[in-house]
């Protein structure tokens, strides 16, 4: 029985063309992933051979002034990449993963995006969470719709009733046939992603697979429940195909423009505007203040005392910091609307497939908001930590062989939040529990 | 020989009977609607947040550029301007790429900063599944749904018989096919009518949106481009449906092609296009830039050729042997060559950059003359003041008051600062305040309808194509289809 089963469902066209388009998409999606990496590791790479000729050079032009040196030299922190990345790219094409800053102030360079085409951003990425997020459920959809309709309007199914034992039984395993080759299509492009890209086998790609395999299992619940409302064939794709469209497109578009009119930022642009107001205005200042409101913040260095000449590079590398501690609250509220933003899509995503599965699969990958604002603060910790190395060196006037060079090299951070697995699958529990325990009910009832 | 009392009564028959009073037809509808009314309520409320919050800091940023105190023209380069992107009144119909476009950037002198703060870098993920606006409502849910009521038009009428009755009445297949495609098109229009009703609507009641005579041009070319794209959609739907064997057929081509063309190919092929053609990343881009500059000469150097041999002419042509001596500021006039250079060698870097991009992009709009969805999705954000060039014109005219305020700077230097250094304990030199009210503010002209079209010109050519094709296919290929 199992074998006319499978025969049954290879011989149609939905199977046939179905399973090569989706094979085909996402052999593509993991080449574009592979290109993503390998665009970003190049430019990791070039980064620390360009950060230390940089240096070298101005090294070169600058020797005598340690504080002019430092004015322009840049230094650099990359967002480390997870090979999961060129499965799921999120929004890593969006946000640098590469921050290069100067010891000036922060709030000036923090924000500093990549170069990108918009029209790409616009169209999106064919990457493989697109492909198993929006052509899976498609192709699920097209080899299960008509299961148990198909036979009816044939005219074959009370024939199969009278003979089978249980007719239920039957629908059951046609269900379960089309899951195998779903789930089979799945494993195939999990392997190849292993062929080509850096992948290895580690607790976040097994939550990433796992969320996938959660996901097919959802759709393929939502198809049985349609089924086992007993309704034709037409009827039955249009209902799903509607469902597709609703969670796929409609839904998760009316949620993003409810999160962006609900939390705008303004304080994008305070923070703008206060840091470089801050800092130019104590040109025309006297310069006691400034250095009083400096040493307050960095009282270590309140032995170099208070110059009143012209120019000092103490002087100015404290106005340059009062522009970033003058804007701090701007800042901070900037930071915390973003966070606001993601916990409100964190917790709408619980209720919406699609959404969790992509929210899923961005943070395992480390590329969503969340790893964003992560790296925003790391950077900021980079960014003083330099200052705090260079400071002294500068106020005391040192020479170009005195500062620790090594320590300066390119530096690198690592997203370690832990994945809980519960709240990844708890959702899915609940959906796919439901869905299929409905169906079931109607369908043993029914035949 | 065409009967027009045929067609519109084929019209009327097919938008009434199967659309308006057909009850799953009618909830479908009331859901489009609701979402054309969701779209621009959204819209307007980011629009209105984003033009309050910008007007806001304009004026601050003006303002606080012309309350600067005399200072020395180098530090005004410095503290340089904020530039904001402007939001064109019709992204309240299409946002176009508006929000993965920077809205802010930072213009000083030496450095060409990024356009920050794009919508799409604060967003979640969930911008990446697409927004709610009326051009999405239109482009895509409303075809779908001509589809849902079309696919059936004729397959259906064949299946259960009636087609021969008609034929055997008098109708021809022209006069069916362009009937049925009518009714199917005013179906589009109800919602084109609608969309544009609650557009110009909402536009009168946001008082910072001027809807001035080129802003009722743009409406006008919208509404006329969207029903040709309606026409073309219900000629596709009962054409296909003619020549299908079985309704059921006729509706998964027609959701095959829905999905193909308006969902997953203009994605896969943008995504392809910049596979093909890679663009670099920021870090190779500057240092490509760094190069040229280091190539041509650096001005950071004290002894570098390029510089040296510029100052020794300088100083000859003056006749004199220092510096102090020059009847300029010669500290300006060397700043003002540097940035004269570096900027020319960014723009060129710039031009291969945005090359790249067009290649890209021309990649993913070739595709139009197969696939009737793009034309519209261009024409649309041309139209709307949301595209691509809408975006490079904001990052030239940015980049070129950079240039501008730099080189101001630098002429005022030249011209007022002198080359002796202050003893210490003398206040540094500065110009007065009075300087700073006579540099403009940044400002440029919106997206006009002539610059739309100028955009649109050949995404509106595969449209009208689109159009004429499907006139011929109605027209002249409907005596080949079968009655039976």
């Amino acid at each position: 029985m199992w074998k006319l089963c499978i025969k049954n469902f290879v011989r149609t066209s939905v199977a046939q063309v179905g399973i090569s388009a989706v094979l085909i998409a996402g052999i593509i999606s993991l080449l574009i992933g592979r290109q993503h990496l390998v665009k970003q590791q190049e430019a990791v790479k070039q980064t620390m051979v360009a950060q230390n000729e940089h240096i070298n050079r101005n090294k070169e032009f600058f020797s005598a002034e340690l504080g002019l040196l430092f004015y322009y030299l840049k230094f650099s922190l990359v967002n480390e990449l997870d090979p999961i990345n060129g499965l799921s790219i999120g929004q890593r094409d969006v946000n640098p993963s590469i921050q290069s800053v100067t010891i000036r102030n922060l709030e000036n360079q923090r924000y500093d995006t990549d170069l990108y085409n918009p029209n790409v951003l616009h169209a999106g990425n064919l990457d493989l969470s697109f492909v198993l997020l929006y052509l899976f459920p498609l192709l699920i959809i097209a080899s299960c719709y008509s299961v148990l309709s198909a036979d009816q309007e044939a005219g074959t199914w009370n024939m199969t009733r009278v003979q089978a034992r249980k007719p239920a039984a039957l629908l059951w395993k046609s269900i379960v046939i089309r899951m195998g080759f779903m789930f089979s299509l799945f494993f195939v492009l999990i392997g190849l992603a292993f062929v080509l890209l850096p992948l290895s086998i580690n607790y976040r790609i097994l939550l990433f697979v796992g969320t996938g395999m959660a996901y097919l299992l959802f759709w393929f619940g939502l198809c049985a429940f349609i089924i086992s409302l007993n309704k034709n064939s037409s009827t039955n794709a249009m209902l799903l195909l509607s469902c597709w469209i609703l969670l796929a497109i409609i839904l998760p578009a009316a949620v993003n423009n409810y999160l962006t009119s609900r939390y705008p930022v303004p304080e994008a642009l305070s923070t703008m505007v206060e840091q470089r107001e801050a800092y130019h205005e104590k040109w025309d200042m006297e310069k006691t203040p400034t250095l009083k409101a400096f040493y307050k913040v960095y009282p270590e260095y309140e032995k170099y005392g208070y110059p009143q000449e012209n120019f000092s590079w103490l002087w100015y590398y404290a106005m340059q910091h009062l522009g970033d501690e003058e804007s701090k609250e701007q800042s901070a509220s900037f930071m915390n609307k973003l966070a606001k933003r993601e916990a409100a899509a964190r917790s709408i995503s619980f209720f919406i497939p699609t959404l969790h599965t992509q929210h899923q699969f961005n943070s395992l990958a480390k590329a969503g908001l969340e790893n964003h604002l992560l790296f925003l603060k790391q950077t900021a910790n980079f960014h003083e930590s330099l200052r705090k190395q260079v400071y002294p060196l500068i106020f005391e006037n040192r020479q170009v062989d005195e500062v620790n060079w090594k320590a300066l090299s390119v530096q690198k951070f690592e997203e370690n939040q832990h994945n809980d697995w519960v709240p990844v699958f708890l959702p899915f529990l609940v959906f796919i529990l439901g869905l299929f325990g409905i169906s079931w009910k109607r369908l043993h009832s029914m035949v | 020989m065409l009967r027009r009392s045929v067609c519109w009564m084929l019209a009327r028959h097919t938008f009434f009977l199967s659309a308006i009073s057909n009850r799953p037809v009618q909830f479908l509808i009331g859901l489009i609607l609701l979402l054309l009314l969701y779209a621009n309520i959204s819209s307007s409320t980011q629009y209105r947040q984003q033009i309050t919050t910008q007007n806001y800091y304009r004026e601050l940023v003006r303002n606080h550029w012309e309350e600067m105190p005399d200072k020395h023209p180098h530090r005004m380069a410095h503290y340089g301007y904020i530039a904001f992107r402007s939001i064109d009144p019709l992204s309240l119909f299409d946002r176009g790429i508006d929000n993965y476009a920077g809205n802010a950037i930072f213009l000083e002198a030496h450095k060409q900063n990024t356009v920050n703060f794009s919508e799409a870098g604060l967003s979640t993920g969930l911008l990446r599944f697409g927004e709610i606006t009326q051009s999405m409502v239109l482009q895509l849910l409303v075809p779908l749904l001509m589809f849902f009521i079309g696919f059936g038009a004729i397959a259906a009428d064949r299946e259960n018989g009636t087609l021969k009755i008609l034929f055997s009445q008098g109708t021809s297949w022209k006069e069916l096919l362009l009937g049925k495609s009518l009714g199917l098109w005013l179906i589009g229009i109800l919602f084109l009518l609608v969309g544009m009703l609650l557009l110009v609507g909402t536009s009168l009641f946001i008082p910072e949106l001027e809807m001035n005579s080129d802003w009722w041009v743009r409406v006008l070319v919208l509404l006329l481009l969207y029903s040709i794209y309606f026409w073309i959609i219900a000629a596709i739907t009962s054409w296909v449906s003619a020549s299908s064997k079985s309704a059921k057929l006729a509706l998964v081509s027609l959701i095959g092609i829905w999905l193909l063309m308006g969902i997953i190919l203009p994605r896969a092929i943008q995504s392809g296009a910049s596979w093909v053609f890679p663009a670099p990343s920021k870090i190779h881009f500057d240092s490509m830039v760094e190069q040229e500059l280091i190539k041509k000469g650096d001005s950071h150097d004290p002894n570098d050729p390029y510089y040296k041999a510029l100052k020794d002419s300088v100083l000859r042509a003056h006749n004199v042997s220092t510096i102090e001596e020059l009847p300029f500021n010669y500290s300006g006039f060397q700043m003002k060559e540097g940035e004269r250079i570096s900027t020319e060698l960014y723009n060129k870097q710039m031009a291969v950059l945005m090359g790249i991009y067009k290649k890209q992009n021309n990649l993913s709009s070739l595709t139009g003359w197969v696939n009737p969805f793009v034309p519209i999705r261009l024409c649309s954000m041309s139209f709307a003041g949301t595209d691509f060039s809408s975006y490079t014109r904001f990052q030239e005219e940015a980049e070129s008051y950079r240039y501008r305020l730099a080189q101001q700077m630098n002429d005022w230097q030249i011209q007022y600062i002198s080359n002796k250094k202050p003893t210490p304990g003398e206040k540094g030199p500065a110009i007065s305040r009075d300087f700073w009210k006579v540099f403009p503010e940044f400002t440029y002209p919106s997206t006009s309808w002539k610059q739309g079209l100028n955009e649109a010109g050949y995404s509106v050519l595969m449209l009208l194509a689109w159009f004429l094709f499907s006139l011929w296919l109605l027209i002249f290929r409907s005596q080949k289809l079968n009655a039976l």
